[in-house]
């Protein structure tokens, strides 16, 4: 089983409510909570803890045994990406920044051995074990790689392979098809948003992304004090999402995030709100009777 | 001259700050602003923007669809697919539009010729507007669910680029998507230099290293803005970092209710309360960046 928190902007507090919620639930449910963010995971650094138990994300690279290629084209011709041009006499070069490791040059190849399986490091991912009892899973990007794709992909096959009762995926901000790829198969997603006109806007795209998937959405509204969080409701209801939460602006939020201590593990009254937030779903996954 | 203005992380003030800083700079200098977050583009909100003058469609993602009626349901698509974007659903093999990458490779191993091909979809939309202010602006906003694909921020800087020629602009102003990845690339790509803007946490600190990478990649020049520069004052490693590797800081610019009260203005904070202490530090790096960089 699976639920996702997502919601459209960057730095709403994404990873603040999936952490809160994720410690909050860890008593109803065995689980595990993956940073799909991959181009700016944070969720170990919120956790206070070192990424641990590296494996390299690596993608099928082609290269060319000129004495055996028979200079077609063909692989050229079916690059989609432009990543393999030719020389006048057909000789094929590879620019590695544009291959997407999806192998179709060496599908069509007609000649066995001329494309020969390189690899390319695209990523990593990482399982660390938290002090709260359960693990983490992230997935890194390296810097000056475009494709977060098969990061994502890869971090959370190596999530869902733990075989917990549930899985809390942390998306990256946006509405992308990386995005996407995070929330498939989730039961919930949990849509965090500002009541300001760019979280409004935002906020919409996800929950619009949401109804696309067919996948039922809840929002939470973040620094609800600092706009209109009736036009958020109004949003919401639109899309048939219920506000179920809000979080005001709180100091008290981002001295336990300076420190890396969850507030939801504290004594602050916000705790409360990210407790409320966790039986929320429990009470939506029916694990509440 | 080509300036970026990047952070890493979302939601440090990436645009709140170019808004501001655009608005300190059009009476001096000729520019095109692009807001290359096509994911979730806010420079125009921020700028007061009304209405597009020009819209272009970008036709551009493929997506593979397959013929269930040609289909012998051998799931040999499915196997080989790089992304796992081919789900059974009713005994059908469908592709999952929202995820595909568009690499065709279903439609190369597919034993049944015509059963699967790869459709141009619409990725996006590339529009062109003139602010109030009199500068143009070029903004993108990508289909809920395509490929993010940098392809719209290059359409996007290709179009800025026709503008600077056809009105004399002498400079092209970026703000950038959040992360590393391709949009982001993109944008940084080409360019001159980049402002890369962070807060003083870990989290922001993490990304904007990481962000700065893919600037060195491009062998480019940084500078830093702190913003929230006060909202952690134990936390000193932002600007460690920065003295380490020799990035000139810009500014640093106070946490002040000012910024968030004049987003919902939708205006830059520095016309909508050019008395706070937020407007005051925006000044002074509008000054840096005039003297040191647009020169």
């Amino acid at each position: 089983m699976q639920i996702a928190v997502s919601g459209g902007k960057g730095g709403t507090g994404k990873s603040t409510v999936a952490i809160n919620m994720t410690i909050a639930l860890r008593e109803r449910y065995d689980l595990v909570l993956a940073d799909l963010d991959v181009e700016a995971p944070n969720d170990h650094l919120l956790l206070g803890v070192e990424l641990a138990n590296e494996e390299p994300v690596e993608l099928f690279m082609p290269r060319f045994d000129y004495s055996k290629c028979t200079r077609c084209r063909k692989c050229a011709e079916v690059c989609e990406e432009h990543a393999i041009i030719t020389m006048r006499d057909g000789t094929p070069f590879l620019m590695p920044n544009l291959c997407s490791g999806c192998a179709a040059c060496e599908i069509v190849c007609q000649v066995p051995g001329a494309i020969l399986p390189g690899k390319k490091l695209m990523g990593h991912t990482y399982l660390t074990e938290t002090p709260y009892g359960f693990p983490l899973v992230t997935g890194r990007l390296l810097e000056g790689e475009e494709r977060a794709m098969p990061i994502v992909s890869r971090a959370k096959k190596r999530a869902q392979a733990l075989g917990k009762e549930l899985l809390l995926v942390d998306t990256a901000a946006g509405t992308s098809n990386t995005v996407s790829k995070a929330l498939e198969d989730s039961r919930l997603i949990i849509a965090v948003t500002e009541p300001t006109p760019l979280g409004i806007h935002d906020g919409e795209l996800i929950l619009r992304l949401a109804k696309l998937m067919d996948i039922p959405a809840m929002v939470v509204v973040n620094r609800s004090d600092l706009g209109d969080v009736g036009r958020v409701r109004e949003i919401a209801e639109r899309y048939g999402a219920e506000v179920i939460a809000e979080i005001p602006y709180s100091e008290n939020i981002i001295r336990s995030y300076v420190e890396g201590k969850p507030i939801v593990l504290g004594d602050y009254p916000e705790a409360g709100i990210f407790r409320e937030i966790a039986s929320r779903v429990v009470e939506f996954l029916g694990g509440g009777e | 001259m080509q300036l970026v203005i990047a952070s890493g992380k979302g939601g440090v003030g990436k645009s709140t700050v170019t808004a501001s800083l655009l608005y300190l700079l059009k009476d001096e200098y000729r520019f095109v602003a692009v807001d290359a977050d096509a994911d979730a583009p806010n420079l125009d909100l921020l700028l007061g923007v009304e209405h597009w003058e020009e819209e272009k469609e970008l036709i551009g993602a493929k997506v593979a669809r397959i013929n269930t009626e040609s289909c012998i349901r051998c799931g040999i698509c499915q196997e080989r697919c790089p992304y796992d974007c081919i789900k059974v659903i009713d005994g059908d093999y469908v592709v999952s539009e929202l995820t595909c990458e568009g690499c065709n490779v279903c439609g190369l191993v597919c034993p049944v010729p015509g059963t699967i091909t790869l459709e141009e979809v619409r990725s996006g939309v590339v529009r062109k507007t003139t602010t109030r202010y009199g500068f143009p602006l070029i903004s993108a906003q990508l289909d809920v669910g395509r490929p993010n694909s940098g392809k719209l921020v290059t359409e996007e800087k290709e179009w800025a680029k026709k503008l600077m020629g056809e009105l004399g602009l002498e400079h092209m102003i970026v703000d950038s998507a959040a992360g590393i990845g391709c949009q982001v690339i993109a944008s940084i790509g080409g360019a001159d230099l980049t402002i890369l803007v962070a807060e003083p946490t870990p989290a922001s600190l993490s990304d904007v290293q990481r962000a700065y990478r893919v600037v060195q990649h491009f062998r480019q020049p940084a500078y830093l803005i702190i913003n929230k520069s006060d909202f952690n004052p134990g936390f000193t490693a932002l600007r460690e970092w920065a003295e380490t590797e020799g990035i000139p800081i810009l500014g640093e610019i106070p946490y002040d209710r000012a910024i968030p009260r004049s987003m919902s203005m939708l205006k830059p904070f520095v016309e909508a309360f050019p008395d706070s202490k937020a407007a005051d530090a925006m000044r002074e790096i509008a000054e840096r960046v005039r003297k040191e960089i647009l020169k």
